[in-house]
């Protein structure tokens, strides 16, 4: 058995292996559904509070809720998903890093914002930048256009935004996370199932 | 001349074990087990050969109370194997 391997029967077993331990995509529409539902219903339930004018001065609070529920359902379904996958991908590794990289840096830009050295209207464009960047790399990793168009999508709307008054920079979130998150994760979904 | 094939990946087992590592990031002893459809017993033997050669690295920890194997393709394996198949190229454009 040591040594009755032809050439051939070497370049057909590389061959095999190498199809059937990349046959399949996991599901990575889940993450993508999540946070962009959580960063939909905030910015329109913030910017509902802001018309409607009732508690002017709360009416950011369904960001750090959401955002710190999203952080929740994530980190546990993270840990779950972990634990059932036999195999990680270097695609797998790869998302690991840009996303972990991705909330440091948010979570920067947020501590610049909140010191007030520049200001909240900039941080908004800098953060829908910012996830315009992950899903565009994403898209580009995963072979997936609508993720890199909703990418290259954010980054329009990111320069927008800087233009626009700040109430209606909400409505801009909410519209950048439907192209970049929503649409594709949705479009990710059926392709998968 | 034909170069030498390496005798460690020139075995059907081993060969297999070493192109599924190769991509992937890392997989579990249940996952080789499954694509390669070895016995267990000849999967270890074959496994500790490659880490022996140091192709791979095994990492044994745990899962839900039971013994988890872990392995792992090093820069020595992706050398190793890259060479390999070079030299597979070789014979074959000779034998054409």
């Amino acid at each position: 058995m040591e040594t009755n391997l032809t050439e051939q029967e070497s370049f057909k077993i590389i061959q095999e292996m190498i199809a059937t331990s990349k046959n399949k995509i996991k599901d990575n529409s889940f993450f993508f559904l999540l946070w962009g539902w959580m960063v939909l219903i905030a910015s329109l339930s913030h910017y509902t509070f802001l018309r409607i004018n009732i508690g002017y001065e709360y009416a950011y609070l369904p960001w750090p809720i959401l955002m710190f529920g999203g952080m929740i359902i994530s980190v546990i379904a993270g840990i779950r998903l972990g634990k059932q996958a036999k195999v990680i991908s270097h695609f797998d590794k790869m998302m690991m890093f840009l996303w972990w990289g991705f909330c440091i840096t948010l979570f920067i830009v947020l501590i610049v914002a909140s010191f007030g050295k520049i200001s909240w209207e900039s941080a908004y464009a800098l953060i829908i930048a910012l996830y315009g960047l992950g899903t565009f790399v994403s898209g580009g990793v995963l072979k997936f256009k609508p993720l890199i168009i909703g990418g290259i999508a954010s980054w329009i709307i990111s320069v927008v935004a800087l233009f626009v008054a700040p109430v209606n920079v909400l409505l801009l979130i909410a519209l950048s996370i439907i192209v970049a998150y929503l649409i594709p994760g949705y479009m990710l979904k059926s392709k998968e199932n | 001349m034909f170069r030498v094939l390496d005798p460690l990946l020139h075995n059907q087992l081993r060969l297999s074990i070493m192109s599924l590592l190769i991509s992937v990031e890392s997989a579990e002893f249940n996952f080789l087990l499954e694509k390669t459809g070895a016995t267990s017993g000849n999967l270890s033997i074959q496994i500790n050969k490659l880490r022996d050669a140091n192709y791979i690295e095994v990492i044994k920890s745990f899962k839900n109370n039971y013994p988890l194997t872990t392995c792992k393709v090093t820069t020595t394996g992706v050398d190793a194997f890259a060479k390999y198949v070079d030299a597979l190229q070789e014979y074959l454009k000779i034998k054409k």
